[in-house]
């Protein structure tokens, strides 16, 4: 007790108008602004695998299968925030075996492990495992035994076999788009769904969600093609950059329509919480919200690629640009989930006062936990790269 | 038979295979970790229910105290405290009751323990009676003055604040803080012994704010104006303007 009252006093002084006693408290932390930016990025990297297989886009063929992996990578780190902040993952396994149709939270476990086991797992096994069975045959010691184990010990590469695995990733991306919109747009139904929050309580919250988890999966995987081609000494293929950084450029001006439109809406609804929401914005989240997720997050970027696309833009100045521009969407998109997070629950409940969120540096729920969970995908994807490098195929070699 | 398997393709019967051992994992765990009688009446463990039942019962419920100390429950009754219950005060009775000779309830008779419910909070109800326990006359224990089972106050209060603190100082806030609350509401005697049944008036019609914001009303040049008979007419004023804090937006 004496604890709790030691840590909450101090934020007593910052309180401006009246809270009710219990709002002094956020429950929501930073982590929980990890998740949905993780879950983002799965769903985003995901569809922009889809572009090259459903929608036929060859440019972006160079990314194909790192989008597949870093999707993966980034699945498996995003439920860690959720369980470092509920505490006892020890547990989390009983939301399978006693499922509680009537809890969305509970629910999540089946749409994440559905989107896991039988969308992202079988794609990358039936478009791996062609080339699998060829490495193995020219591989010794662990490697071969790892690659043996993924391949389900598989040995078929008749032409026949080959042709079927083609099919089969074509029919699992076909069901994993919706999959990928259930994955995010579930997130952003968790908050859309509480009613009792204005700031959150929004049908349009799931699609808000959505588009920016492509915006941010698409500026990842472009972050991602730009370091690793030249770390492995190759030439970064222009047309996919190009491709990628369009794409980057349709998606963030329907994310950008569809704010716009959210934040029209709530002005000319003006619903009584519009003013507290007002203050919200004017005070404690100009920077987050005006400064860094609309200007640097959203409309800097947008001039940039569009100049890009616009003016005749040398190479070398063009990478630059693309580059920081995927670098700022980045930000921009975890800013706005700090936005959704942190900023609805920075108001009272009785809409006449503003609370205040100090975040603490170490701890479970601190800076440090979640610095950490932002590195761990990059590192999964390190070892993935290895065991499947994406941009060697076998039968070329 | 046999070319039909032929023209399965490879993969399938791998991954069926791994599919079959995932839900024969997945069936034999979960036969083993959730408990035999998990939802048979909801979404939890039945026996959950015998354990939370065979726990040991502290509190004995208040028709049990009436039992032996009927003057007291019947005094209670009649009073404010009526719908505080007797071990809110007196804590757990069980042992009390089985045992009354040997086993003696106390009740709280330290100051700080009132103020529990009625030290001034803004967000406890207007009319609940508060005090600054500061200020309230310090360091008298409570129960010298009021008696907890009928907590009248020894003497009625003259001012509106004792029951209405977070008007009162919102008011002293205000452009309305010289106001006295009987201007405006209409306080019969009754109103301080029984509040909730004598209730205080308030203002009926528009003309009563008119007295003093009319255009033409005699009262300070200072005081904002309104054209009574273009400004909200249908409305009673306070139904727009806050009164207690009439510049709050």
């Amino acid at each position: 007790m004496e604890t709790i009252v030691k840590e909450l006093f101090p934020l007593l002084k910052e309180i401006t108008g009246y809270i009710y006693p219990n709002e002094i408290e956020l429950q929501w932390g930073i982590l929980v602004v990890v998740y949905p930016y993780v879950t983002g990025l799965v769903a985003g990297a995901f569809i922009l695998a889809s572009l090259v297989k459903v929608f036929n886009v060859q440019e972006l063929q160079p990314t194909y299968r790192m989008s597949l992996l870093t999707a993966l990578a980034f699945v498996i780190v995003a439920p860690l925030p959720l369980l470092a902040h509920l505490g006892h993952p020890e547990r989390s396994f009983e939301i399978f075996f006693t499922p509680n149709t009537r809890s969305a939270m509970a629910m999540f476990g089946f749409v994440y492990a559905w989107y896991l086991m039988a969308v992202l797992l079988l794609e990358i096994w039936f478009d791996y495992r062609g080339d699998i069975i060829l490495w193995v045959k020219t591989e010794k010691g662990w490697r071969k035994w790892i690659h043996k184990i993924i391949s389900l010990f598989s040995k078929d590469t008749s032409e026949r076999a080959l042709r079927f695995d083609k099919k089969a990733v074509k029919v699992i991306t076909i069901i994993g788009i919706p999959s990928a919109f259930l994955l995010h747009g579930y997130v952003g139904f968790i908050f859309g769904s509480v009613k009792a929050n204005p700031w959150w309580s929004s049908v349009l919250m799931p699609i808000v969600f959505l588009f920016s988890a492509i915006v941010s999966g698409i500026a990842l995987l472009l972050l991602i093609y730009m370091v690793v081609t030249p770390l492995r000494a190759k030439e970064i293929d222009m047309a996919c950059l190009d491709k990628l950084a369009s794409y980057l450029f349709y998606v963030m001006i329907i994310d950008f329509s569809l704010e716009a439109l959210d934040f029209i809406h709530r002005i000319y609804e003006s619903e009584e919480s519009i003013k507290i929401l007002a203050e919200l914005f004017s005070g404690k989240l100009f920077v987050s919200l005006i400064v860094i997720q609309l200007l640097i997050g959203m409309l800097i970027p947008l001039g940039a690629i569009a100049s890009v696309k616009m003016f005749r833009t040398p190479g070398e100045l063009k990478k630059l640009i693309y580059f920081v521009s995927a670098l700022l969407v980045q930000v921009g998109i975890f800013t706005t989930r700090w936005n959704v997070v942190v900023g609805g629950q920075l108001f009272s409940k009785s809409f006449r006062g503003l609370m205040v969120y100090k975040m603490t540096f170490f701890g479970l729920e601190g800076l440090l936990t979640s610095i950490g969970l932002l590195l761990l995908p990059f590192i999964i994807l390190y070892i993935l790269f290895n065991i499947l490098p994406p941009w060697e195929k076998a039968r070329e070699a | 038979m046999k070319s039909l398997w032929g023209k399965i393709p490879e993969q399938i019967p791998r991954l069926s295979v791994l599919l079959v051992i995932l839900v024969v994992l997945f069936i034999v765990v979960r036969s083993r970790l959730v408990p035999p009688d998990f939802g048979k009446y909801g979404h939890y463990r039945a026996s959950a229910v015998d354990e939370i039942i065979s726990q040991e019962i502290r509190y004995a419920g208040h028709e049990v105290c009436a039992e032996c100390h009927d003057d007291v429950v019947g005094a209670k009754k009649a009073g404010y405290h009526k719908n505080v219950a007797c071990e809110v005060c007196h804590g757990p009775a069980v042992a009390h009751t089985e045992d009354p000779g040997s086993v003696e309830l106390r009740a709280p008779r330290a100051r700080r323990y009132c103020p529990l419910c009625h030290e001034y909070r803004p967000s406890r109800p207007t009319g609940f009676p508060q005090i600054v326990s500061n200020s309230h006359n310090p360091m008298k224990p409570c129960i010298t003055c009021h008696d907890p089972h009928d907590p009248k106050p020894p003497v009625t209060p003259k001012e509106c604040h004792a029951c209405h603190g977070a008007i009162a100082r919102t008011k002293s806030l205000s452009h309305h803080v010289y106001v006295p609350c009987t201007r405006c509401h209409e306080t019969p005697d009754e109103h301080k012994v029984r509040p909730r049944i004598v209730v205080a008036s308030k203002p009926k019609t528009r003309e009563f704010c008119g007295e003093c914001h009319a255009k033409d009303a005699p009262s300070e040049k200072s005081i904002p104006r309104v054209d009574l008979a273009t400004h909200g007419e249908r409305y009673v004023c306070w139904q727009c303007h806050y009164p207690h804090l009439p510049e709050a937006r």
